[in-house]
């Protein structure tokens, strides 16, 4: 797994949000309480052919998809804010990996610090850190993805795994994963992932 | 309980919480109020924010039930009343202002009893919550259609000229005096903003001036609905006509099931100022067709074509087999407005298989792997300052405006930092723009250890950068301090010749570093020096000033060296 650069803690929401298929007024987007910056409020420049597209896929649909048949405001898109977690540089990333000449498979991760607007608590932090890996080819399967989950938490001493459906608006099908907790005798989850939406 | 367990988890919901009326009473109020409260055991289930048919008690079961293979999902019948029969309602251009769009539906001979009621009222609760985005893009209101006559009127007017009786109030009020006196109201008064300063205020009236409802704070009490009701007007007004068409069809999906004729919505005509009508509610039935090759590649199962049909039965999507096998026509349901590609029904599939079922493998990709060398430089230089008798600490990216201002003897202007709108507490105003607060703020938490303390953090910072397409960047820095008796600024000195000395790079002006006298507002005068290298100043190294040390409610001197480290990578 090659490490993807993630040395930007201020994002658009553009990266963070909309180019992951969060609508702009969903709860969702609320979901992760986010903290919006005073000062750069707006991020100045956006990537103007993608914007477009993506711009469509929200309104209209696209790429097989209903859309989800609203108004897509570049303005909110615009604002700036401090990432809530590191799938938008996964996601400038495989932008990255769309605008090489030739398509090549790729396995990225990268460890790196988020934020989030909660307040604090013995469970939870405002800042933590995020480890994340994508990998991109050509015929994967949600297989794939469970075997890759279950080596990675293996190496780290989890061995007992269960995956259970759940809900990202960038991902379908989405899985959170479970481990069993020998200590507090209950299934706990430790990770969430899924396959990128088309 | 375990099996439930089981199936919420093999179908996506999770199972929060087991607990019963005197559990909650018990833990909120104590033992002693708890008793006589009621021992049924109750089951909190959280649903996935995508899934709106699954957030009434009618619609789990509903769902779950099609899951176990126990009912064919029901099929929702839109009944159009004959020419003039039918209720009508009338969008007029005022609410294109503030609230321009509207469906509308009738349920008809409809059978309330406590428990049904209290989840239709429920029902409606999650829904503003949840699509409605707090009744911001869509505000539902519910009537006793036998109470009122059509056709409705669907208008805004000045609050000054809107005047009802609202719900389970006891005197009319005019609509700014409703605005005061939900003021208090720990429920409603959190959308009071929503219309409060416009113009005009949304209000649905009937043939005969009676107030349906004011959108989206409260209903009219003519209208409201009893446990006697028989025929219910319900009406979805909203600035996402999307959204409204979407939460009006969940309503009436969910409850036709108590209509005499069980799973029948009876059409409204809805007609828009520019004369255009429109039959509400949608109901629609759209089909997509998939291989079941695709669906087979995309999760790495093999099942046959009419397996994968039956299983997308199970999921509420009624699937068969077309073209000798080659296709399956999927029917999506009004219920589900979250399957909007071919992939959220993949998923579906694979829930439906079991998730656990699917055999795990290893993707064949071939990559070799890469660390980024920025963070391969920061893990080799840890080490050695380490290895040098520093400790690492971790600190927060956020902090207060004074940390890196007013505490460091710096306006915060000249900070060029990165602001957040919207803290919860002042800890968190700014993305730090030096690590030096996060270290001295660490070191005033350790005050009891024993001295010196040697203390250094590798991470970054943040400042405004109008190059950047967002606006701010990150700067990987390193910072060293020294906390003792006396300064140790020789020993700080020392830690930056020996990070030279491990990048190779040497001491001289050409072609590596020097130091050079300089001054800055939280070192002592005298005792500061800027560090140049690769042809800039890459940072500064000195004895802190006592000032500083006093803010940061420290007594010892010390010394501390804080660099940029990119230029080295």
């Amino acid at each position: 797994f090659t490490e993807m650069p993630t040395d930007n803690f201020v994002e658009s929401s553009f990266w963070n949000f909309d180019a992951l298929f969060q609508p702009q007024q969903h709860p969702a987007r609320d979901q992760h309480d986010t903290f919006f910056l005073l000062d750069p409020a707006e991020a100045p420049q956006l990537p103007p052919g993608y914007s477009s597209k993506v711009k469509k896929v929200h309104s209209q649909g696209g790429y097989g998809s209903q859309g989800y048949r609203y108004e897509w405001k570049v303005e909110e898109a615009r604002k700036n804010l401090l990432r809530t977690h590191t799938t938008s540089a996964s996601a400038r990333a495989l932008f990255r990996l769309a605008r090489q000449e030739k398509f090549t498979p790729v396995k990225y991760f990268s460890i790196d610090r988020v934020f989030r607007n909660e307040s604090l608590d013995a469970t939870h932090l405002a800042e933590f850190h995020q480890v994340e890996g994508v990998v991109a080819d050509r015929g994967l399967t949600l297989g794939h993805l469970m075997g890759t989950l279950k080596q990675f938490f293996t190496k780290l001493g989890i061995s007992q795994l269960r995956f259970k459906p759940a809900y990202n608006p960038y991902t379908e099908p989405s899985m959170e994963v479970f481990s069993y907790h020998e200590g507090l005798k209950k299934w706990v989850e430790v990770g969430n992932s899924g396959v990128f939406r088309p | 309980d375990e099996e439930f367990d089981e199936l919420c988890f093999e179908f996506g919901l999770e199972l929060d919480e087991i607990t019963s009326e005197k559990d909650i009473i018990s833990k909120e109020k104590g033992e002693e109020k708890a008793k006589g409260a009621s021992d049924v055991v109750l089951y909190k289930i959280d649903v996935p924010a995508n899934r709106y048919d699954l957030l009434c008690l009618e619609g789990l079961v509903r769902g779950l039930q099609v899951f176990k293979e126990r009912i064919n999902l029901p099929r929702f019948e839109k009944i159009i009343p004959a020419e003039g029969e039918g209720q009508r309602l009338i969008i007029t251009e005022q609410t294109a202002q503030i609230r321009p769009h509207a469906v509308a539906a009738v349920l008809r001979n409809i059978t309330f009893t406590k428990d049904r009621y209290d989840s239709f009222i429920d029902l409606q609760e999650k829904l503003h919550q949840n699509i409605c985005r707090k009744r911001a893009l869509v505000a539902i209101g519910t009537h006793d259609l036998d109470t009122i006559t059509g056709p409705f009127t669907f208008t805004a007017k000045a609050p000054s000229e809107i005047k009802f009786k609202p719900l389970n109030q006891s005197q009319e009020y005019t609509a700014s005096q409703i605005m005061d006196l939900y003021r208090t109201d720990s429920h409603l008064r959190h959308y009071l903003h929503l219309i409060e300063n416009k113009p005009r205020y949304p209000v649905i009236y009937d043939s005969n001036g009676v107030v349906l409802s004011m959108p989206p704070i409260i209903n009219g009490d003519h209208t409201k609905i009893s446990l006697n009701t028989r025929n219910v007007f319900i009406e979805c007004t909203g600035t996402d006509i999307t959204k409204a068409k979407i939460v009006l069809d969940i309503i009436v999906t969910m409850f036709s099931e108590y209509c005499e004729k069980p799973f029948t919505v009876e059409a409204v005509e809805v007609v828009y100022p520019n004369g255009k009508t429109h039959i509400s509610p949608e109901l629609a039935y759209r089909t997509e067709k998939v291989k079941p090759e695709y669906i087979n590649k995309k999760v790495g199962i093999s099942e046959t074509a009419s397996s994968l049909a039956k299983l997308l039965t199970r999921m509420c999507l009624k699937s068969h087999v077309t073209g000798n096998g080659s296709h399956i026509e999927v029917e999506i349901p009004p219920t589900r407005a979250d399957i909007i590609h071919a992939c959220d029904i993949v998923e579906d599939a694979a829930i439906a298989y079991g998730y656990n079922n699917i055999q795990m493998v290893i993707p064949k990709t071939y990559t070799i792997a890469n660390q980024l060398p920025l963070n391969k430089l920061a893990e080799l230089l840890r080490l050695d300052l380490a290895a040098a008798g520093f400790t690492e600490a971790l600190t927060f990216a956020l902090c207060s405006q004074e940390d890196i201002a007013d505490k460091l003897g710096m306006d915060i202007s000249a900070t060029n930092a990165v602001r957040i709108a919207n803290p919860k507490t002042a800890e968190f105003q700014v993305a730090r723009t030096t690590l030096l607060p996060g270290l001295l703020k660490t070191i005033a938490a350790n005050r009891k250890m024993p001295l010196p303390l040697k203390l250094f953090e590798i991470s970054d910072i943040v400042v405004k950068d109008p190059n950047t397409d967002v606006g701010a960047r990150n700067y990987r820095h390193l910072c060293a301090i020294y906390y003792n008796k006396s300064p140790g600024f020789e020993i700080i000195h020392g830690l930056l010749d020996r990070v030279m000395q491990v990048l190779e790079v040497p001491p001289n002006e050409e072609n590596g570093y020097t130091i050079k006298a300089a001054e800055g507002t939280a070192f002592f005068p005298g005792r500061c020096a800027e560090v140049f290298a690769k042809g800039q100043s890459i940072g500064k190294l000195g004895v802190v000033h006592p000032d500083v040390i006093t803010k940061f409610e420290l007594t010892m001197p010390c010394s501390v060296l804080e660099i940029n480290i990119e230029p080295f990578v």
